[in-house]
């Protein structure tokens, strides 16, 4: 079925479901209509070295899509909306089988004046290595981002998306397949848009496939930051670790909702979600859901956590105690609190160049 | 005597599973109307108020839609016209066991109530079908004031206090479920502590399903008044039958400032029955909620135990354990709600999954805005025994106040082969190390269980676990 009359197939999603349950679709789609498909912009998209170099031979942006075969199903409702609306936008990121680089590659995106959207869809081929940061930034008011595509085996990725958008709404869907052995790092820096909600869905579908989702969100003012991760472990030998640290001040809301599923027959799967909040002043909220469904006994271990508090009074004392103003200490230790998963989504340039990032990010917010 | 052979004896292979003849005095033709509700309340002698709240719970029931969230192809098999709202087996309640009539105080002698009550118990409540036949309450207990009856007799002879606090905790809107068993409740257990007793030994009350298609929409409130405590003890059995039968229940507790209620269940029903029950208390200043809560028989039990930490200080601990066997499914968890300062809860929840059962825990930890310096920790642990099984986790946390401290932790796993190989090494069958190590893993739940109760289920899971290996 064509993805605009698939979409208006459905009813609106309700509150029972997790998915929509803070969140609900009719806030985040882009008219506030939902049962219409309204027409979007293209977002202008580029690719360079994280120097500012040109990106190395081996990996190109094409116009178009390939084949979406053996994806994880991703949410209907917004699965549909965006394929609909994004005809016109929809670009692959392809990566030679074999290719190696040590210097990370920027996607850049750059949102339009008004609503836009992007289908990015992702055919990284064999035994491939890669540290990809798809920066999504731009002044506009809604930004949609459907990433779709293929981690073949073998291949050993860090995949960061760092959002910086202005005031606007981001939609981000994610639906990635993870082939035989490929280890990939799954990394999400969110400090922009007024309003985010993403679903990120991950299938391991072949065997021995390493996953670890790791997320890093600091919001501020009255921002509504609504990140859902699913990990499907569908083959035996997989492990995932999903690590999620949310710092969040001013009247602003974080919710954090894992799925990890282990279907049967993924024997040996050894599968883990944490949930980390700082909460930074009296009116905001963390909300964190880490869900598991273990269909297999035969596994290595499956959990969840999650933890919330304030930031810790004697780490505070201890700074200041050495020579730091309370507004410094304060913003040194959310620095270390998102720096435990920012640290672990790429090499030491990449992530050098993510605490720069959120250095420059905490001083703007004024966190 | 072996501890499996015992334990047949006990609640057997589900033992609990034969059924008398019945003897009803009222019957009441299948399904549900404003005509069935009102002639229960007319049955009964209620006050007005009562039966207007019954009949509006009605409607609310009707026009509300089945859940859309949990097992809702197991929820949409229920046959609402195919149920008995109301049946009567005995003209009286009793106060002995001598004028129960045969039939019902053989069941409750082979369920060992009588002889439970004797060495153990402060009272007893044993209801048959809608309606307690037995009831009791130690001498001294009732000279100090204490006040434990059969929610209807509460009704009858303290209906001040009942229209006070009915439906205060769980109104009739709360969910589809807690709408029928105030349109249809019959029986239940109503209790007052007053300021300063303590019921140092545990009230139990034990409910029997005994005939085909029936439901039992039992209503208890218990209130503990300030500085009180008292321990509820509550079974559940039903017989064997090939139709479903419906069991939904309301449990209202309210903790007055520094009182304390502890609530235990085992639940062990029949693998037709649907346990669907709503159970919540309000804590005030320095109070304490305690649920300890067993599920090991039922075909679809959701079951929720909640508490509102309304007051300064207040505390809440939910200990559950669950076993799901084959066509079951225990989706089962606890909500705890911090709406003051300073008050602490704790969630312990275990479940174990065999021969194509699915074990769920659904939670819910909510702290508020004004609730300061709040602590709480949820931990949810769960095995898995075979490859047909599931287990689920499903926890939500929200936090709205910078100084609360949350944890929550889960894990699923299988049993672990070097524990297996540690006891079979000190000369156990594998049968007897997996069933110490699955009544290991419940310890935390057993301990906190009157001993009779914790034998009890030691060697009702032991039974559960015969045939576990190879």
């Amino acid at each position: 079925m064509e993805s605009a009359s698939e979409y208006l197939t459905f009813a609106e999603p309700d509150k029972s479901n997790h998915l929509w349950r803070y969140t609900p679709w009719r806030r985040v789609h882009p008219t506030g209509d939902v049962f219409g498909i309204p027409e979007l912009e293209s977002a202008d998209v580029s690719l360079v070295g994280l120097d500012g170099g040109p990106a190395p031979e081996g990996i190109r942006l094409e116009k178009g899509l390939t084949s979406e075969l053996g994806l994880p199903e991703a949410d209907p409702v917004t699965g549909s909306f965006l394929r609909a609306v994004s005809s016109n936008s929809q670009w692959t990121l392809r990566v030679d089988p074999g290719f190696s680089s040590d210097h990370p590659v920027i996607l850049d995106i750059v949102s339009g004046e008004f609503a836009s959207v992007l289908h990015l869809a992702l055919e990284i081929g064999r035994l491939a290595e890669l540290e990809l940061v798809t920066r999504v930034r731009g002044t506009g008011e809604w930004f949609g981002l459907l990433r779709t595509g293929v981690i073949r085996e073998g291949c050993s990725i860090n995949d960061v998306v760092v959002g910086l958008m202005g005031n606007g709404t981001l939609l981000r869907v994610d639906s990635i397949s993870i082939g035989r052995d490929a280890q990939v790092r799954a990394g999400t820096v969110s400090s922009g848009s007024i309003r985010t909600k993403a679903d990120l869905r991950y299938r391991m579908g072949e065997p021995g496939g390493d996953l670890r989702v790791l997320g890093s969100v600091l919001s501020t003012g009255s921002m509504h930051l609504d990140h859902h991760v699913e990990i499907h472990h569908e083959a035996p030998e997989t492990f995932s670790r999903l690590s999620w640290h949310s710092a969040c001040d001013g009247k602003s809301r974080t919710v954090g909702t894992g799925m990890l599923r282990v279907a049967n027959g993924s024997t040996g799967a050894d599968a883990s979600q944490l949930f980390h909040n700082l909460l930074l002043s009296s009116d905001a909220e963390a909300d964190s859901i880490p869900e598991l469904e273990v269909l297999e006994h035969e596994v290595v271990g499956c959990g969840h956590g999650t933890a919330n508090g304030p930031i810790d009074e004697d780490q505070l004392f201890y700074l200041e105690a050495r020579g730091f103003d309370p507004p410094e200490a304060r913003s040194a230790l959310i620095a270390a609190f998102l720096n435990a998963t920012l640290s672990e989504m790429g090499g030491d340039s990449l992530h050098d160049w993510l605490v720069r990032l959120l250095a420059d990010e905490l001083h703007n917010l004024g966190a | 005597m072996p501890a499996n052979q015992e334990a047949r004896g006990v609640v057997g292979d589900y033992k609990a599973g034969w059924h008398d003849p019945e003897d009803s005095t009222i019957r009441f033709d299948f399904g549900l109307s404003e005509e069935v509700v009102r002639e229960i309340s007319t049955l009964k002698d209620e006050p007005k108020w009562m039966t207007d709240l019954r009949v509006k719970a009605y409607h609310h029931f009707m026009d509300r839609p089945m859940p859309t969230w949990g097992n809702t192809p197991m929820l949409g098999e229920i046959d609402f016209d195919n149920i008995c709202y109301f049946l009567r087996s005995s003209k009286a309640t009793e106060k002995d066991w001598d004028d129960v009539p045969d039939a019902i105080r053989n069941t409750f002698d082979k369920l060992g109530i009588p002889e439970a009550e004797q060495k153990w118990l402060s009272g007893v409540t044993a209801q048959y079908e809608s309606e307690a036949v037995y009831h009791s309450i130690r001498g001294d207990l009732e000279k100090q004031g204490v006040i434990f009856l059969d929610m209807d007799s509460g009704l009858r002879e303290h209906p001040d206090i009942v229209r006070k606090w009915f439906c205060s905790v769980v109104p009739l809107t709360d969910n589809k479920f807690a709408a029928l068993n105030t349109a249809v409740w019959s029986g239940g257990s109503f209790i007052y502590v007053p300021k300063g007793v303590h019921v140092e030994m545990p009230v139990q009350a034990y409910f029997r399903i005994n005939a085909k298609n029936m439901g039992q929409f039992e209503r208890t409130l218990i209130i503990a008044d300030e500085g009180s405590s008292i321990h509820y003890v509550e079974g559940c059995t039903a017989p064997t039958y090939s139709t479903d039968s419906l069991h939904s229940a309301v449990v209202e507790l309210i903790a007055l400032p520094g009182s304390h209620i502890r609530y235990s269940t085992v639940q062990n029903w029949s693998a037709n029955v649907y346990n669907l029950v709503t159970k919540r208390g309000i804590a005030h200043e320095n109070a304490k909620i305690e649920w300890v809560d067993g599920n090991i028989g039922s075909k679809l039990t959701m079951k929720y135990p909640s508490v509102i930490l309304k007051g300064e200080g207040s505390h809440a601990e939910v200990i559950s354990v669950a076993y799901s066997g084959e066509g079951q499914h225990q989706d089962a968890g606890a909500k705890i709600h911090h709406l003051a300062s300073n008050t602490t809860s704790k969630i312990l929840s275990k479940s174990i999954s065999k021969n194509g059962g699915r074990g769920s825990y659904r939670g819910l930890v909510k702290v508020s805005p004004k609730a300061d310096n709040c602590k709480l920790n949820v931990v949810c642990d769960a095995l898995i025994l075979d490859e047909q099984s599931r287990s689920d986790t499903y926890p939500t946390m929200e936090v709205a106040n910078p100084t609360a401290r949350c944890e929550h932790e889960a894990s699923v796993s299988k049993v672990s082969d070097d524990q297996l190989f540690y006891l079979m090494s000190r000369g156990h069958s594998e049968e007897e190390a997996l069933a110490m190590i699955v009544n290991g893993f419940f310890e935390p739940f057993t301990r906190e269980l009157p001993m009779e109760y914790a034998v009890e289920l030691n060697q009702l899971m032991a039974l559960e676990m015969e045939g576990s290996i190879g």
